[in-house]
């Protein structure tokens, strides 16, 4: 036994170590129980990647917050405090995001979370958030069974029940389009929720599929999946995964000549589409979101412009939405009159035809939003454009 | 459809045998894993980016340009990480440094370059061929020359040429090799640049055919290159070959005729299977250790 000496001190360390986690643990909860009213500034965490498969959702969000949280600093913060946002990079993991979470609301001690844009990652934050009472407002999370976890849990975001019919109508009436093929991502929880909501629809509106086929996140081989879409003749390809993806799958079928055009939501929306995809994607995708910098209107000129002058890009859905999420988290604040997420929480469940800068939103009892209208957006000269808009049917 | 499949996976197979090729060159000398070797796969990729994006050279010389490099980073991996372990430590050191090279190279391009995907410029019109049965593109046929070319230049080497000679003198037997006055650290630095090369070709090759690289696309492509090289018989030249298209023609089958959950999962059965059967490998020889 000759370790037993050494042994002893790592054990004790250990408990030492215990002990302060759960003596921190302890304090921080009675400090964000008491509320965050006796702080000196108001802090509010970022979820979101900046380097990873999802980065091009988390940047473009990030620079949204940023731009919201200045501006509310500019008209004198929440109730006469000064507001900052706290960032750090998740990744696109859930172990990432889950210490994030709990980094927040223990040593941080946010008043609110904003974020993520994935849903998978979303629902791993919002139990953390809901268990430790924290509000959590996803900007971009479109599967179900997100707001479910718990009272504390929102989002802002075109839901994919409500915008796929319209989605499939403009498809089959529009278009013309009946044979439709569908490709899922497996190892991506968006898209494997994603496909079942269109599925459905395409069966419910008389629509044929013709070809069901899948792809794993990451890979890079797509030749035996567009061999099969080649032989299947269909008039339209469903893909309900990431932009990554998407992209690598039409070069794909521009190598093999096949001419066809993919439509999906707003997991499309990334800036790398248009540069992995090149000449490929150029009006052969088309995509559903709630927000575009085309024909704004008045909420949205203003922050377009200001978005422009600050970045010197144009904002993204991502960028908008983390935006107008922050802005509606600071109204709730400031009509309950507290920044205690327990207190503020029912008065943002409140929210009504929220005029933000991503389209109105409305909650339901359920806290479930609803916004209008849907924009179907493609790539033009290597730039997301609008195709068209279509109203939302509750 | 199912010719136009195997053609399929007889790209990607031949692009797994290029890089699995490296790992049986210097299993065989060695018996080293060296799971840096995707890494170098991923460095071939992006040395190849750089020199036709920003240098703007052909996409042939590009081609030879990374392989160069990767002979020397190749060499240089060698020469840092096992070398000084070589003899000293236990095997299983030489294969915890290998590790630590892998993570070290992936986190260093994802420094560089950061993590997103990045597309390979455009570099020659792809022409499609129709030849009753199947289409081939001309990047299809690219890939299946290039790489037939290498493996046969390989055989050539290690069969004809006395540093081919040496090599295999190694992998019989490295002290009875050293003693015949082999300068066996030059025949490993030799194997290093070889197999490194290759792999560089693979990266290469693969970047412009599916348009994407990024920093870590070497460790599941150096996976599965490990995997078609036990597959073949690790240690075999000819076998690495085998197992490389034999590995990517199923997984393309797998995908085809099954569904892409399946692809790896078939892939890797196979495996199991042969190795149950033949614990050798395809082409790999049965070694009795005396007791």
């Amino acid at each position: 036994m000759k370790f037993q000496g050494k042994a002893k001190w790592v054990l004790l360390l250990c408990f030492v170590m215990m002990f302060s986690l759960l003596a921190g643990c302890g304090g921080s909860n009675d400090k964000t129980s008491s509320g965050g009213d006796d702080q000196e500034t108001i802090k509010l965490g970022f979820l979101g990647a900046l380097t990873g498969s999802v980065a091009n959702y988390g940047i473009p969000g990030k620079k949204g917050m940023e731009m919201a949280i200045d501006e509310l600093n500019d008209q004198g913060g929440i109730l006469g405090k000064k507001v900052e946002g706290v960032y750090e990079d998740n990744k696109g993991d859930n172990s990432e995001i889950a210490n994030i979470a709990m980094k927040y609301i223990t040593r941080d001690k946010v008043v609110a979370m904003v974020g993520d844009p994935c849903t998978g990652l979303t629902k791993t934050a919002a139990k953390i958030a809901q268990d430790n009472q924290m509000v959590i407002f996803s900007s971009g999370a479109t599967g179900d069974g997100v707001v479910e976890i718990g009272d504390y849990v929102f989002r802002n975001t075109l839901l994919d029940i409500y915008a796929v019919p319209a989605v499939v109508d403009w498809m089959m009436n529009d278009k013309g389009w009946k044979n439709f093929a569908v490709i899922t991502s497996l190892d991506n929880g968006y898209s494997t929720a994603l496909t079942p909501v269109f599925k459905q629809v395409i069966d419910e509106k008389g629509g044929k599929i013709v070809l069901e086929d899948s792809v794993n996140d990451g890979e890079t081989d797509f030749t035996a999946q567009v061999t099969k879409l080649k032989k299947a003749n269909a008039d339209v390809l469903v893909f309900t995964g990431y932009y990554t993806e998407a992209a690598l799958i039409l070069n794909e079928a521009q190598k093999k000549n096949l001419d066809i055009t993919l439509v999906g939501g707003d997991g499309l929306y990334g800036q790398d589409l248009a540069k992995l995809g090149k000449s490929a994607v150029e009006e052969k995708v088309i995509f559903y979101c709630g927000f575009s910098s085309d024909e704004p209107g008045a909420e949205t000129a203003k922050f377009l412009e200001n978005y422009r002058n600050r970045y010197k890009e144009d904002p993204d859905m991502f960028s908008a939405q983390y935006y107008d999420a922050v802005m509606i988290l600071a109204k709730a604040m400031i009509e309950a009159n507290s920044t205690d997420p327990k207190v503020y929480k029912d008065e943002l469940a409140q929210l009504k035809d929220y005029p933000g800068v991503s389209g109105n939103t409305t909650f339901r009892a359920d806290r479930e939003p609803i916004k209008s209208p849907v924009c179907l957006i493609t790539i033009r000269d290597g730039k997301f454009a609008l195709v068209d808009t279509l109203p939302v049917h509750e | 459809m199912f010719w136009e499949q195997l053609l399929n996976g007889l790209t990607l197979g031949s692009t797994y045998a290029l890089i699995a090729l490296g790992y049986t060159m210097v299993y065989g000398i060695i018996q080293l894993i060296n799971f840096a070797h995707g890494e170098i796969y991923m460095f071939g990729a992006f040395v190849g980016l750089f020199l036709v994006s920003v240098a703007g050279v052909n996409i042939f010389i590009a081609l030879l340009g990374a392989m160069a490099f990767c002979m020397v980073l190749g060499m240089l991996v060698e020469k840092v990480a096992y070398r000084p372990l070589r003899g000293k430590s236990t095997r299983l050191s030489a294969l915890i440094s290998a590790i630590g090279v892998s993570i070290f190279l992936s986190t260093l391009m994802a420094l560089i370059r950061g993590t997103n995907t990045t597309r390979y410029p455009e570099v020659m019109q792809i022409h499609t061929y129709n030849l009753g049965l199947i289409e081939i593109s001309s990047l299809q046929l690219i890939i299946l020359l290039v790489s037939a070319f290498l493996m046969v230049g390989l055989q050539m080497m290690v069969q004809r040429t006395t540093i081919g000679k040496a090599m295999r003198a190694c992998s019989q037997d490295l002290e009875a090799s050293y003693l015949m006055g082999i300068n066996v650290n030059r025949v490993i630095s030799f194997t290093f640049a070889i197999g490194s090369a290759l792999a560089a070709a693979g990266g290469v090759m693969v970047g412009l055919y599916y348009n994407a690289v990024w920093p870590y696309m070497g460790m599941m492509a150096g996976l599965k290159a490990f995997a078609a090289a036990v597959l073949g018989g690790i240690g075999s030249i000819p076998g690495a070959m085998i197992g490389g298209v034999t590995l990517g023609v199923l997984e393309i089958f797998g995908v085809a005729y099954l569904s892409s959950s399946y692809k790896d999962a078939i892939a890797f059965a196979v495996l199991i299977l042969v190795l149950i059967i033949r614990p050798q490998g395809i082409m790999g020889q049965k070694i009795s250790k005396k007791v």
